[in-house]
């Protein structure tokens, strides 16, 4: 692989983190799950990178190689407790904007959507990221309306988690 | 009323750079790191099973064994079993190599399990090809041995005033546990690997199927 392939690779990954963090915040529980599937995310886009012609922004096309990572190619590390740790690798609160009665229920949502199976915290992804039905049903492979209704299901399946 | 999602998308925006961030250098060290997807390892395992395989067929090759299938007077069948097989051995390298170079991380997520299910099923085939022929050569064998072994025969000659139903009776269960022994201990080695390789990626793929009926 040439230099400048790694460099530029390296440098765009680094701006678009983000993406692939809040990825591994929906799929893994615990700082050690969060960093190895961090691993193996980055191992898949680099290897997929040559291909990547930038016909779509580098944050798209990073967020569906790390998505089937995810989903298809992961495998759990068996060292997690799924249970305890459901805030991830979130490091700092802003105190200021501190509202603890939202705070509860946002805590409650994510633990929520923790339960939902792999599936279905793509399409929470994807939602969260503001993606429309479109791409969401492209990425996934399946029909738009599919999409939707599999979507609705999801906010029902919420709702009862979190007023039950 | 918002609905509960909104309400974390909320939150999921404002939480966008709470992560902590990697550095560049750390990026450097990931991207030499080795992979440990699941599709590594059934290719792994694969190409161990191919080696495998071959390497057994060398294994038994000695001048006892090419006198026994003399013997036996299966030495021509099995000339071109082995042709057979090495031919056999060569498709499947190639069709599984043709795989493995379909599976892409930038397609849809149904298509990536597609490709790797279809991977898999590449290597289920050469397995049962195997376990096939493994079971009729073992009846080949079993029938020739029976037929011009001369220490079988000796056996049979002298044991003449043994009932002969029970003393086929004994031969016939042998051979059946023998058989019965190994064949099974292949299927659970194959069970256990790829089982567990496998199971939430199959999981994962009915759910999808599951939305796109």
């Amino acid at each position: 692989m040439s230099n400048s392939l790694e460099q530029s690779f390296v440098k765009q990954l680094k701006e678009n983190q983000n993406i692939i963090h809040k990825i591994c915040r929906l799929y893994t529980s615990g700082e050690d799950a969060h960093n190895d599937l961090f691993q193996e995310i980055t191992i898949q886009l680099w290897k997929a990178f040559p291909k990547f012609r930038g016909e779509s922004k580098f944050s798209t096309w990073a967020y569906r190689v790390a998505l089937n990572t995810a989903i298809t190619l992961y495998r759990k590390s068996t060292r997690t407790v799924a249970t305890t740790d459901m805030e991830g690798k979130k490091q700092f609160v802003a105190p200021e904007d501190y509202n603890f009665e939202e705070e509860e229920q946002i805590k409650l949502l994510y633990k929520a959507v923790q339960q939902l199976n792999d599936i279905e915290k793509a399409l929470v992804f994807m939602y969260l990221e503001d993606k429309d039905y479109e791409e969401i049903a492209e990425t996934l492979g399946i029909s738009e309306v599919n999409a939707r209704v599999k979507m609705n299901r999801i906010k029902g399946k919420l709702k009862k988690i979190v007023n039950p | 009323m918002t609905e509960e999602l909104d309400l974390l998308k909320k939150a999921w925006k404002k939480d966008e750079h709470s992560y902590e961030q990697v550095t560049e250098k750390q990026i450097y060290a990931m991207i030499h790191k080795r992979s440990s997807s699941i599709v590594k390892w059934i290719l792994m395992i694969s190409i161990a099973e191919l080696i495998l395989w071959s390497g057994i067929s060398f294994l038994f090759v000695d001048e006892n064994y090419l006198k026994t299938l003399e013997t036996y007077h299966i030495d021509a069948l099995f000339k071109g079993v082995t042709f057979l097989n090495y031919l056999v051995v060569v498709v499947f390298i190639y069709l599984f190599y043709k795989n493995f170079k379909t599976i892409s991380t930038t397609d849809t997520v149904k298509e990536l399990m597609s490709s790797i299910i279809k991977t898999r099923k590449t290597v289920q085939y050469y397995i049962w090809y195997n376990l096939t022929m493994f079971a009729l050569i073992f009846i080949v064998v079993v029938i020739s041995q029976i037929t011009y072994d001369p220490n079988l025969n000796f056996v049979i000659e002298n044991n003449k005033d043994l009932d002969p139903q029970t003393f086929w009776i004994v031969i016939g269960l042998t051979y059946f546990v023998l058989f019965a022994i190994t064949f099974g201990l292949f299927w659970l080695f194959y069970r256990l690997i790829y089982g567990f390789l496998m199971r939430r990626l199959f999981k994962n793929h009915e759910e999808l199927k599951k939305i796109d009926y």
